[in-house]
């Protein structure tokens, strides 16, 4: 990797002091960059991918790993909080039971002890052709999405184009389908946002896979109390250690007679950004998770795919995961 | 062999009473290794003498090697496929602080074959201002037309594009039979089936990646540490580098699978001649990526098929032609029918040269990929014609040792239990099984020398330059010495991976263990002879007639410990040495592998359940080893069945996987249960290597269970959840 400046942060607003680029018109892969657990950016920044002349240590912020209760049954998680110290939090694990198995279907143990939620939503994707420091690919600047007819498995089956990454976060479907916002901090103080308006599609800026700007970082995610059930169903190649071919991460509440109040679904593994299924989510409103009802929202969840040439297995995949996911949570 | 009488204390707790009895014993000398079943140490299970060091960490491997003052070398490759270099500018680079040398690999005019092909070196005092010199020089290309895909490497007219070390292109064959004659042999089959096969390029995977530290100093002799398969390649090739005389050390090694028999390879190579040039020590390491790109491969593979059977289970026709995909090295795939006989049998053996970096042997080399479509087709055949996969083999294959061997891997995988009619269960997990055969050879030769030395105070060192590439060298080294003088595990010392000791072979073939071994009984044996010779007359007995145990020398009713015995050597100790012995070794290696699988037909993943490898290898040295080596070869073979190709992209000519990440091995959570099985049913009391063929059937098991499990017959490797569901949509699609 190049050489760069190493800062430890002493408080957010130090962070984003330092984060401030000498050059506002530089390439955004040449920016400085925050860094917690690094699991993501060391493999961008050896491979020459991200080449920051200034990485910024978030992990010396004192208090920005915590998870805490918001007062109100619902969760405030720092954003250098350990992928680890989620998948291990007793209190996840009893109320928010999707996002303890998100966490815990992510890389390995090594990773999951060093990676932090923030990192995690942050992170690139891992589209093969991005990955390669020899292919000048669209994400990079370039004016050629090579997997769109080239080796493209595990590439997105919901393409808005001109890119057609897959977002590789675990925690992000989950935390759309939960609710939860997230707070960003920047040179122009701090705003709340959903969690799901964070991500950016490439016909958006097909630069960058969210809306933070220069010189700003998420410092906390909050998820609102709940009293649904929640799963995410990932699939992985490999077990050991994948990132997602397909997953879906459902939230369902449901009435006493086993009728569908609420449900969220959301899928990743499948488009650029945690994708929602609204259509899928409302066809289930007041019925129950019967067989055909299932199968109706998980034929909905996939409808508007259009394949590349070598990912179509992922629709009768992902419509198999929907069902699943809901017929676990009717159980 | 003699039997001898022998007049010996009795022995209580391992030291000698008054009593005195007599015994019979064989003394087999040198030529035989006597009886399987009577050996005290060897053909037992003995712990890895080197485990704690290789566990705790403290095993010294290429890329531990540090030497004061040393410079860090790295390569400047190829980014295309197919290029001619036209400038290399250095300007930039020779003004970074800290650079020592750059030299070019490949002169501008020179022409490139394949993505990550080497074309400058340097050095310089760190690895990451090398990594900065590396990218600071500038090399320029003229970019030329490049064939990747098998489909474009068949077109006529494509293969003389690739003239790199003039091996592209060949053909050759081993027809029993003319095409027509196969033909017409076809028409009266009962069932014919007419595929194709694939498998893609393969990587070696080796977790310590090919590695040198050249210790010149410009004076008049060298250190050169290397990774390699081949401890004796290291003087000769660095000499010719280096101009002086060169020590060769591989003290430990992080995995070769044949990747390293190239002796010094590419990074001793360049690490060498950097090292010459600037008189100083330089260390080169491969990157993965490099690595993956330009360290070997193993051969891609399209086997085209068509071949009959009678409905008596009788295989009557094959006609084969194998493609074999080298890059642009040279790779051949066992030929077909593999490991049955047919009545007709016409074969085209196809060498398709492509842009990719040469293959080099790998762990079996061209047997998994011929092994996997014949045990595909065979299976397919056996359906077709409606007979248990197991018979079909049975009746087919060109050696009994497999009936043997498939009837104790059926009975250990439960074989009566599995899945009549595949794909006809509802799922969605359902469960098949499937067997293939293999064969590999492992016989031994000549060229090692042992050297033993018994000291004063009853030290005991065996010295062998041979590198021990994982498999257990430096155990059996001790327990074939331990074992001839009566003593235990800890009472030897082993020297090995470095060439200032006797000459071994490299490790290729699984020839290792079947050219030492021999050698290592050879030195023991006269150690012992020469040991009798000074200890007898001091308890008054015939030198023929004494008898080694329990560190004990006994003979004439007395026994004198091991440390009395050599306090009478004189003091330079006693020096025997060994060589290689024919009757020893012997070669042919025979194994059968069982899988069980779990398909999940909505999702496409399969799980190996169960596996089982049946393997002989007439005297086995360690069986713990041996077990590990199998179990080894059923992971490998489970990588190569569901995980793991080299992925092409045919526009760009460059590989789109090479990382870990990406190039997928298996991990613990892949691994089911294995059962390895050693094959005492073998009667022969000889030494044979069984490094490779424990990697030989699995992938067909696996390929064959996956159709018995859900029906989808999936003919390209890797099994991935994309083919089964794409299969499974296929049949649905037919079926409707």
């Amino acid at each position: 990797m190049n050489a760069f400046e190493w800062a430890n942060a002493s408080s957010v607003d130090n962070a984003v002091k330092l984060l401030k680029p000498a050059d506002a018109k530089a390439d955004p892969d040449e920016m400085p960059h925050a860094v917690a657990g690094g699991q993501d950016l060391l493999t961008t920044m050896k491979a020459y991918i991200v080449r920051p002349p200034r990485v910024v240590n978030l992990k010396t912020i004192q208090g920005l790993d915590q998870i805490k209760s918001d007062g109100r049954g619902g969760l405030k998680i720092g954003a250098t909080a350990t992928i680890s110290d989620i998948e291990e939090n007793a209190e996840i694990k009893s109320k928010f039971t999707g996002l303890a198995e998100a966490a815990a279907s992510i890389a390995t143990p090594q990773i999951r002890h060093l990676g932090t939620v923030g990192g995690n939503l942050c992170q690139r994707p891992r589209c093969w052709y991005f990955r390669l420091e020899t292919v000048q690919c669209k994400k990079k600047g370039g004016d050629t999405c090579y997997a769109e007819s080239g080796q493209n498995k595990y590439n997105a089956i919901f393409n808005t184009g001109p890119s057609n990454i897959v977002h590789p976060s675990d925690l992000a479907p989950m935390l759309v389908a939960l609710g939860a916002t997230l707070t960003i901090a920047g040179p122009d103080g701090s705003r709340t946002i959903p969690v799901q308006d964070f991500f950016i599609r490439p016909d958006q800026n097909v630069r960058k896979e969210n809306i933070l700007k220069d010189g700003e970082i998420v410092t906390e995610i909050q998820v609102p109390a709940t009293t649904a059930k929640s799963t995410y169903l990932k699939f992985k190649e490999r077990e050991s250690l994948d990132f997602a071919m397909s997953s879906v991460a459902a939230v369902v509440e449901l009435a006493p007679d086993k009728t569908v109040r609420k449900a969220t679904l959301v899928l990743g593994g499948v488009a650029s950004i945690p994708w929602r299924i609204a259509k899928a989510e409302q066809s289930l409103v007041g019925k129950p998770l019967s067989e055909q009802n299932v199968a109706q929202a998980a034929a909905l969840a996939l409808e508007g795919a259009s394949p590349l040439e070598h990912n179509g297995y992922k629709v009768p995949l992902t419509q198999a995961l929907v069902r699943r996911a809901l017929n676990h949570l009717n159980a | 062999m003699a039997t001898k009488t022998i007049k010996v204390p009795k022995m209580v707790n391992g030291a000698p009473t008054a009593e005195v009895e007599e015994i019979q014993v064989e003394d087999y000398g040198n030529q035989s290794w006597g009886p399987k079943d009577k050996h005290r140490l060897i053909n037992t299970k003995i712990p890895r003498v080197d485990a704690p060091y290789k566990t705790t960490g403290t095993a010294q491997y290429t890329h531990d090697v540090r030497v004061p003052g040393m410079l860090h070398g790295r390569l400047v490759t190829s980014p295309y496929a197919h290029a001619k270099v036209t400038s290399i500018d250095t300007d930039k680079a020779m003004k970074i602080d800290g650079v020592k040398k750059i030299l070019a690999i490949i002169e501008p005019g020179g022409e490139i074959y394949h993505e990550g092909q080497p074309v400058v070196a340097v050095a310089a005092t760190t690895p990451e201002i090398a990594e900065d010199v590396a990218r600071a020089v500038v090399v320029k290309y003229e970019v030329l037309p490049h064939v990747i895909t098998a489909e474009d490497a068949m077109k006529p007219g494509v293969q003389p594009l690739i003239p790199a070390r003039g091996r592209g292109g060949g053909r050759g064959g081993n027809s029993q039979g003319t095409a027509e004659q196969v033909d017409a042999a076809l028409k009266n089959c009962d069932a014919v089936v007419e595929v194709e096969y694939r498998t893609p390029i393969l990587h070696h995977c080796c977790l310590e990646t090919h590695s040198c530290v050249s210790d010149f100093r410009g004076e008049q002799s060298a250190t050169v540490y290397v990774s390699t398969q081949g401890t004796f390649t290291i003087p000769a090739e660095a000499a010719r580098e280096l101009g002086v005389p060169v020590t060769g050390v591989v003290q430990h090694m992080g995995g070769g699978f044949g990747s390293k028999l190239a002796g010094i390879g590419i990074a001793g190579q360049w690490a060498t001649r950097l090292s010459k040039q600037t008189n100083t020590p330089v260390k080169l390491v491969l990157t993965r990526r490099e690595e993956f790109l330009t360290s070997g491969n193993g051969p891609g593979s399209v086997q085209k098929f068509k071949a009959g059977a009678s409905k008596d289970g009788v295989l009557v026709a094959l006609n084969a032609t194998q493609y074999s995909m080298p890059g642009i090295g040279n790779g051949n795939i066992a030929a077909q029918p593999y490991q049955y006989k047919a009545q007709n049998v016409y074969r085209q053996a196809i060498t398709l040269a492509t842009h990719e970096d040469g293959a080099v042997p790998m762990r079996a080399p061209g047997h998994p990929q011929a092994c996997f479509a014949m045990e595909s087709l065979m299976d397919e055949l056996a359906y077709k014609i409606g007979m248990d996969p197991v018979e079909f083999r049975k009746k087919n294959v060109t050696d009994v040792a497999w009936h043997r061997q498939l009837d104790t891997g059926a009975k250990a995988i439960g074989w009566d239990k599995r899945n009549l009619t595949p794909g006809a269960a509802k799922g969605p997990l359902v469960r098949g099984m499937g067997c293939a055969i293999g064969a590999w050879g492992g016989g031994g030769g000549a060229g090692s020398q042992v050297d033993i030395t018994i000291g004063q105070d009853g030290s005991v060192s065996v010295a062998v330059g041979s590198q021990d590439i994982g498999t257990g060298t430096r155990t059996y080294v001790r327990a074939i010495v331990a074992e001839e003088l009566g003593l235990e595990m800890t009472d030897v010392q082993e020297k090995i991976g470095n060439s200032m000791y006797g000459n071994s072979s490299g490790s290729g073939g699984s020839r290792t263990t079947a050219s030492l071994a021999p050698a290592l009984k050879d030195a023991a044996y006269n150690a012992r002879v020469a040991l009798s010779k000074i200890v007898a007359p001091l308890i008054g007995a015939d030198p023929d007639a004494v008898w080694f145990d329990n560190r004990y020398i006994m003979g004439n009713g007395k026994a004198i410990s091991w440390k009395q015995s050599c306090a009478a050597l004189p003091t330079a100790g006693l020096a025997a040495r060994g060589a290689f012995q024919a009757p020893l070794a012997g070669q042919g290696a025979h194994g059968a592998s069982f899988a069980e699988v779990e398909v999940d037909i909505e999702t496409g993943h399969v799980r190996v359940t169960k596996m089982c490898h049946v393997q002989d290898g007439g005297l086995i040295m360690n069986r713990l080893a041996v077990e590990s080596q199998i179990n080894g070869g059923m992971i490998q073979s489970i990588g190569m069945a569901l995980y793991e190709g080299r992925v092409m992209d045919a526009e760009l000519g460059v590989m789109i996987n090479p990382a870990f990440n990406d190039y997928k091995l298996p991990g613990a959570m892949e691994i089911p249960e294995l059962i390895p099985i050693i094959d005492d049913g073998d009667t022969r009391d000889v030494v044979i290597g069984i490094a490779e063929p424990g990697n030989i059937p699995g992938c067909g098991a696996i390929a064959n269970a996956v159709y018995n499990a859900c029906g989808v017959r999936v003919r390209e490797t890797p099994i991935t959840p994309d083919k089964i569901l794409n299969g499974l949509m296929q049949m649905r699609r037919v079926n409707a």
